[in-house]
């Protein structure tokens, strides 16, 4: 019998921290409105690292803005900063919307954050006047640094993004909204390619696959205020409400499919990330589901490359290996999906959020693939590191976080997920999909040859 | 020469709002016409100026407009920076999660030995730590990471959060000094304590100055002994130093930070003398160990052919010691005598052009001099967290006509990177791709540049990273 082994975290630290907190996911889902920019209510450095995070991973610019809080703010509160921010925001860089990031200092002070929001919004009256004010919107997302991580703070900013803006009208807009969690611009433009290929028009709330991989145009740039190319424009989140269906890829960003179900009657349907063949079937089910349009050819033929792939290296190179992976909770369940799928055993999952998902997907993983499964849930980088050391696998997969435990270890990386600052090219190429997976059989699969067969025995390699 | 510190402008700039349109333009004429169109800059005009036209310096040293893209970071960042090269050290974070999983490993210090400083430690605050206070968990994290790691000292950060709830991390770290036996060091580092991350360095100083230095005696007294203080090491900087000092006939006991063991930080007292590399971050450390230890210090310049022999000498001339200022002219001579004839390629292709520097207030003018030797000029120079004192020593370095600008946010980096045109963009990673993507050719000079620049093969590599970086062919393609 196969079952799922949770390993209870036993310290009281984090050593080696898989996660960060709630305003990084927010940030990250503000960053994907055309025209949209985070506005982190607290210090400088709560915008300035994780711009410099995102600068690193997406080789782009990450332009945020921060309200700069000081200790007169601690004392006296962050109304003045909030209110003079967001006028001095909206005079610069005319933004379509300004999403208000809370931090664990402006959630602790207690401001009033809606209130100020209010008053904000009658200073960029009088300053701009009523017409030019009208356009720019303003969401309030509360990401609290202290609950939680990432994932839940870009749950709570694609809601209240949601919540703020959609509109809803007489009339069905015949689109399909797609959350895609924090995922990688190759990703996003996957899901659009899948969507194309189905004759399927989306709203991606929010798309920062343009965003996060611009084209250098200098005259384009030089232009004030600069934004970088794309996004999702505020029409079409407005249009959300009039869609025929949200699906999430990111099992823990569910809140804004409940939120548009509820409210527009609208079906939703929340899953582990689509990697992997299995995964990435059921998403097109679901596609055809919601839209009633037919799976067409190019689609069965894309798939049909994948399993052409894997019928070629899968037994010869990849089966019956051992592999531990760790990262985000939704991509590493449709990872180690996959992995079975190839051959390989998922020995162990590890993530540093905690949420039920995650540990019920896997039961799942490991039933369907008949494997013993060792799920570390809320645990961080050191906990891993102490668990390979007794059971050592033939594979990492995950983000570059963990290239000094690989190589101590001895076991190769095969690199996914956020952040990825050591190897170029990551943020381009699909995992998800089945370009996606075709991506990853190479990858796995080179990956596994480099360290384990002879390079300069070809023979070996055909 | 007196500082222009232009106190009356200063008052009404040091308000919060972007709208103080009010101030006297001190930008020349025919510069500020040009950067009076551009709408970012106008309520900005007294944070920059241009060197050679009087003694004035930009405003500075004030708060961030709210709501503007800053390039500056935090005091805890800044307490960071500069104690986490101590390698044999845990450096635990008392706060969210965030803080310590986006700074964990952001230096790229390199180490001779222990990796420690490598890991990422925190206590990783919950809700219920907001409520009930977060002493209990910081004790026993710390308790449990001494277990695990028997490290050198364990530093404690203090986080935002934890200055709002009030949790006494100085009183948890003494208990859990006198439980573990090792050494637990309390950095009041709230990042919102000043707008300004310098706050941070000093308070990464006072930590080692009133915890560390002086605790341990040095394992010998040697006559010639220093500690390089400012130097982090980062891409392996140091190693391009110690062996020119040690050539010399003196001995390196630590450099302060970089490549350091707490133990070395702790003896670095018998020194004889200190050298100061980033007079931004260590300055204070080095005024501070003369004043209780009485140990003189020389400020110092490993960027650049001239200044690392000029600092060099000025080590020889301190000791005064005849041998070793012979040693020490025999080892410039043989160290420079190729040296010029190995730039010359790069200076072939290099000469004329112009640069602009935006980063760290130490290199805004620790630079000019090596781009200098390069027969490249300076055009703009900046930093995000400068005071007085860093933009007058800008104006000693830079040639007449030099734009010099306090904390520019993203917006007028990219305004000014299009008004001057320069070749090369000199900063760090926020800045770089914003530089790249105005086309203009950029050079990483902060935590994770990859090339040693220091010392005389540093200047090498720099020169060969700079031209590599302006010469590549993919400037032609970018404007087609």
């Amino acid at each position: 019998m196969s079952e799922l082994n949770v390993i209870k975290k036993e310290r009281t630290s984090v050593i080696n921290p898989l996660v960060t907190c709630q305003p990084l996911g927010a940030m990250y889902a503000v960053m994907g409105i055309y025209r949209g920019m985070p506005l982190v209510h607290g210090s400088q450095g709560c915008s300035t690292f994780v711009r410099y995070g995102f600068s690193r991973h997406y080789r782009e610019p990450a332009d945020i803005a921060v309200t700069s809080l000081h200790e007169d703010a601690a004392v006296f509160g962050g109304r003045k900063n909030l209110i003079s921010g967001l006028g001095n925001l909206a005079q610069r860089f005319k933004p379509d919307v300004m999403g208000v990031v809370t931090t664990c200092s402006s959630e602790i002070i207690g401001d009033d954050v809606g209130g100020f929001i209010k008053t904000a919004k009658q200073e960029i009256i009088k300053k701009m006047g009523e017409e030019a004010a009208s356009k720019i919107k303003i969401v309030q997302i509360n990401t609290p640094s202290f609950v939680e991580h990432q994932y839940k703070g870009y749950d709570n900013a694609i809601k209240a993004i949601v919540d703020t803006l959609a509109e809803p009208k007489d009339e069905e807009n015949g689109k399909l909204n797609i959350v895609p969690g924090i995922v990688n611009p190759g990703d996003i433009r996957e899901v659009k390619h899948m969507l194309s290929l189905m004759g399927v028009e989306g709203i991606l709330l929010t798309d920062t696959s343009d965003p996060f991989d611009s084209p250098l145009r200098p005259s384009v740039a030089e232009k004030t205020p600069y934004y970088q190319k794309g996004g999702t424009t505020v029409a079409e989140i407005q249009d959300c409400a009039n869609s025929l269906g949200t699906i999430s890829l990111a099992n823990y960003a569910s809140s804004a499919p409940a939120s548009l179900e509820k409210k527009y009657n609208m079906p939703s349907k929340v899953s582990e990330a689509p990697i992997g063949i299995k995964n990435t079937d059921s998403f097109i089910r679901t596609v055809k589901k919601f839209t009633g349009n037919d799976v067409t050819e190019e689609i069965l033929d894309e798939r049909g490359i994948v399993i052409d792939a894997m019928a070629d290296v899968a037994s010869r190179y990849l089966f019956g290996r051992t592999v531990a992976i760790y990262g985000d909770p939704s991509i590493t369940v449709g990872m180690a999906r996959f992995i079975t799928e190839l051959g390989m055993i998922p020995k162990v999952v590890c993530t540093g959020a905690k949420n039920d998902y995650f540990i019920d997907d896997l039961k799942k993983v490991a039933k369907e693939s008949d494997e013993d499964i060792d799920a570390l849930s809320g645990q961080d980088l050191r906990a891993l590191d102490v668990y390979l050391k007794e059971n050592p696998v033939d594979l990492l997969i995950g983000h570059s976080d963990g290239r000094l435990m690989a190589k101590d270890l001895g076991i190769p990386l095969y690199r996914v997920g956020y952040p990825v600052y050591d190897r170029v090219g990551y943020q381009r190429r699909p995992i998800i999909g089945y370009n996606g997976a075709l991506n990853l059989v190479d990858g796995i699969t080179n990956t596994i040859i480099d360290k384990y067969y002879e390079p300069q025995d070809w023979k070996l390699q055909q | 020469m007196v500082l222009n510190l232009d106190t009356e402008n200063r008052k009404t700039q040091n308000g919060n709002n972007c709208d103080d349109f009010d101030i006297e333009v001190k930008i020349p004429k025919s510069i500020f016409e040009k950067l009076k169109s551009i709408e970012a800059l106008k309520a900005r005009e007294s944070q920059m100026c241009i060197s050679g036209k009087d003694d004035s310096i930009p405003t500075c040293d004030k708060n961030s407009t709210p709501g503007i893209i800053t390039q500056r970071s935090c005091v805890y960042g800044g307490a960071r920076v500069v104690l986490m090269p101590i390698t044999d050290a845990v450096h635990l974070v008392h706060g969210p999660v965030g803080c310590a999983a986006c700074t964990w490993d952001i230096r790229g210090s390199k180490s001779t030995g222990d990796k420690l400083y490598k890991n990422g430690f925190t206590t990783d605050l919950q809700e219920s730590d907001i409520v009930f206070g977060g002493e209990k968990k910081l004790y026993e994290s710390i308790l449990e990471v001494h277990k695990l790691y028997s490290p050198g000292a364990i530093f404690v950060y203090s986080t935002c959060v934890v200055g709002l709830i009030g949790d006494d991390i100085k009183a948890v770290c003494k208990q859990a000094e006198e439980a573990t036996g090792c050494r637990v060091i309390p950095v009041q580092s709230e990042g919102f304590k000043s707008f300004n991350k310098s706050a941070g360095h000093k308070l990464a100083c006072d930590a080692m100055l009133d915890y560390l230095i002086g605790t341990e005696e040095p394992e010998e007294e040697h006559p010639y002994s220093i500690n390089i203080i400012g130097e982090f090491n980062v891409a392996g900087d140091l190693w391009g130093i110690i062996p020119l000092y040690e050539k010399m006939g003196v001995k390196v006991h630590t450099a302060i930070t970089g490549d350091s063991t707490v133990k070395k930080v702790a003896s670095a007292h018998r020194s004889k003398l200190n050298i100061v590399q980033c007079q931004k971050s260590s300055n204070y450390l080095a005024a501070q160990m003369q004043k209780k230890y009485g140990i003189p210090n020389l400020k110092v310049n490993f960027f650049g052919i001239d200044e690392t022999t000029k600092s060099l000498r000025a080590v020889a001339e301190f000791f005064g010691d005849e041998e070793m200022i012979k040693k020490t002219e025999e080892l410039i001579k043989s160290e420079v005598k190729n040296l010029r004839d190995e730039i010359s390629e790069y200076k072939k292709d290099l000469a004329g052009s112009t640069v602009a520097i935006y980063s760290g207030a130490h290199k805004s003018w620790a630079l000019v001099s090596a781009f200098g030797e390069l027969d490249m000029e300076i055009i703009m120079s900046g930093t995000q967290n400068g005071k007085p004192e860093d933009y007058q020593k800008i104006r000693e370095h830079v040639n007449e006509g030099t734009l010099i600008v306090d904390d520019a946010s993203s917006m007028e980096l990219v305004q000014l990177l299009k008004e001057y045109k320069p070749d090369i963009l000199i900063s760090g990673a926020k800045e770089k791709y914003l530089s790249l993507k105005s086309g203009v050719p950029h050079c990483d000079f902060n935590h994770d540049r990859i090339t040693a620049f220091s010392g005389f093969q540093g200047f090498i590599n720099f020169a060969r990273v700079v031209h590599t970086a302006v010469m590549t062919p993919v400037w032609k393609l970018s404007r087609k």
